[in-house]
């Protein structure tokens, strides 16, 4: 049969009229998992009873394949009566998935703020919470933007798993154009070709935005 | 059927997810500190084309990957099994992100090392294999333990080309028992009692190792 570079030319156009939805499930999953993570963390930090979950849920969650999140949000929400669409399912497994990452990334970010800041935020007797969004989290975005850049890349990459719950990304039409055809090989190749270049494109933006971020130095 | 025959269905499926790993262990180990030390070695033109091959493996999106040597290397008239196909294409992956391990943990090394090496009369390959390699090493040992847990975590995918690991006999399961709860739950628990203690021994090496620089967190 052979690989036939005009057929495989012909894919191209149906596999990225579906970009869109990769980047989208790609951007809102992140925000999920940002968010999800910094909540993980955030409970952590707290200690007590919560903390310990939290950080138990954690390391749960980072020792349990993405696949396994999506087929159980997949199949068992459904079973409680929870009836949702495929590709927002899709995107809780990613967040849920991803936030245990994120958490870590949170931490690190934190950790990494000298002792001195809050310290000095107290001495000039600001609130808990002004001290929280004033001193911490300005100098924690710097710390983070480079490790979230990357992880986007990473859920980039793991969209492509939501064609497992028939959610149509790029490898989703991919399947389709296989699925008619009965070729396999050409529209799979394309669409692991324009996701490598998407990852690698991505990839330079976030090396080129941490030297800036690292040249910008400590104040 | 009760949880226990759910729990023995499943864990019928442990002997294809550990083959797997260790299958796919034999790619990422040669390959890792192959490619990484050629990367740390070389210049030019020679280190573009190591970083070319490295990135393939480490930038593509892993179920992608799979897909594509699944279906298309028959089509070029390679026809490997679905064992070999996953082994090989999970493994060059993870093998790709412990390369960049490996090469970190030469570069950091301080170069009076070498130096040293080389002010004893000792040659290119001895200094290598000698004095640089045996301290990469212990330093890049506790991301080698994270590379593993998630060689684990990804063998989930060859489910989607016929083996029948875990995951595959879970949805075995789920299609003749409606009982999504308790299946998937006994999944994702069967995982982390497998990654988990992994996890755990990794953060001891990590603690009983603590170069700075090293990454903190496991998993």
């Amino acid at each position: 049969m052979g690989f036939d570079p005009a057929f495989a030319l012909s894919c191209v156009p149906t596999i990225l009229s579906a970009i869109g939805t990769t980047l989208l499930v790609a951007a809102v999953s992140c925000f999920g998992a940002a968010t999800i993570g910094f909540l993980f963390e955030m409970a952590r930090r707290i200690g007590g009873i919560a903390g310990m979950a939290s950080g138990f849920a954690i390391d749960f969650i980072r020792s349990t394949p993405v696949l396994i999140w999506l087929y159980f949000l997949y199949f068992v929400l459904p079973f409680y009566g929870i009836r949702l669409g495929s590709m927002t399912v899709g995107i809780m497994g990613l967040s849920l998935y991803y936030s245990g990452y994120l958490a870590e990334v949170f931490k690190a970010g934190i950790d990494a703020i000298p002792k001195g800041q809050p310290e000095a935020a107290r001495a000039l007797s600001l609130s808990r919470r002004d001290t929280v969004i004033y001193v911490i989290a300005p100098q924690m975005m710097r710390n983070i933007a480079a490790p979230l850049g990357n992880y986007f890349v990473s859920i980039l990459k793991a969209t492509p798993y939501l064609a497992v719950l028939a959610v149509p990304d790029m490898l989703g039409r991919a399947f389709d154009i296989a699925s008619e055809t009965y070729r396999y090989a050409e529209p799979l190749v394309v669409a692991g070709l324009i996701f490598l270049a998407l990852a690698l494109l991505i990839s330079y933006g976030v090396k080129r935005l941490e030297r800036r971020l690292l040249a910008g130095g400590t104040r | 059927m009760s949880l226990f025959d759910i729990w023995l269905g499943i864990l019928k499926g442990v002997g294809t997810t550990a083959a797997v790993t260790a299958y796919g262990l034999l790619f990422a180990v040669p390959f890792a500190l192959g490619f990484g030390v050629a990367q740390y070695l070389t210049v030019g033109v020679a280190r573009l084309l190591v970083t070319a091959v490295i990135e393939f493996w480490r930038s593509s999106a892993v179920i992608i990957l799979l897909f594509v040597f699944y279906y298309a290397l028959p089509v070029f008239g390679i026809s490997l099994s679905a064992w070999t196909v996953s082994a090989m294409v999970l493994g060059l992956n993870a093998g790709g992100y412990a390369s960049q391990a490996v090469r970190a943990g030469l570069q950091a090394l301080p170069s009076g090392q070498k130096e040293a090496g080389a002010a004893l009369g000792l040659s290119r390959p001895a200094i290598l294999f000698l004095i640089e390699l045996p301290q990469a090493l212990v330093a890049m040992s506790p991301t080698f333990v994270n590379t593993v847990i998630q060689l684990v975590k990804a063998t989930a995918l060859v489910s989607l080309v016929t083996l029948s690991d875990m995951t595959f006999r879970a949805k075995e399961i789920a299609q003749v028992e409606y009982n999504p709860v308790a299946i998937y739950t006994a999944l994702l628990l069967a995982f982390f009692v497998v990654c988990y203690p992994i996890a755990l021994a990794g953060r001891w090496l990590e603690a009983r190792i603590a170069a700075p620089g090293s990454r903190a967190g496991g998993i």
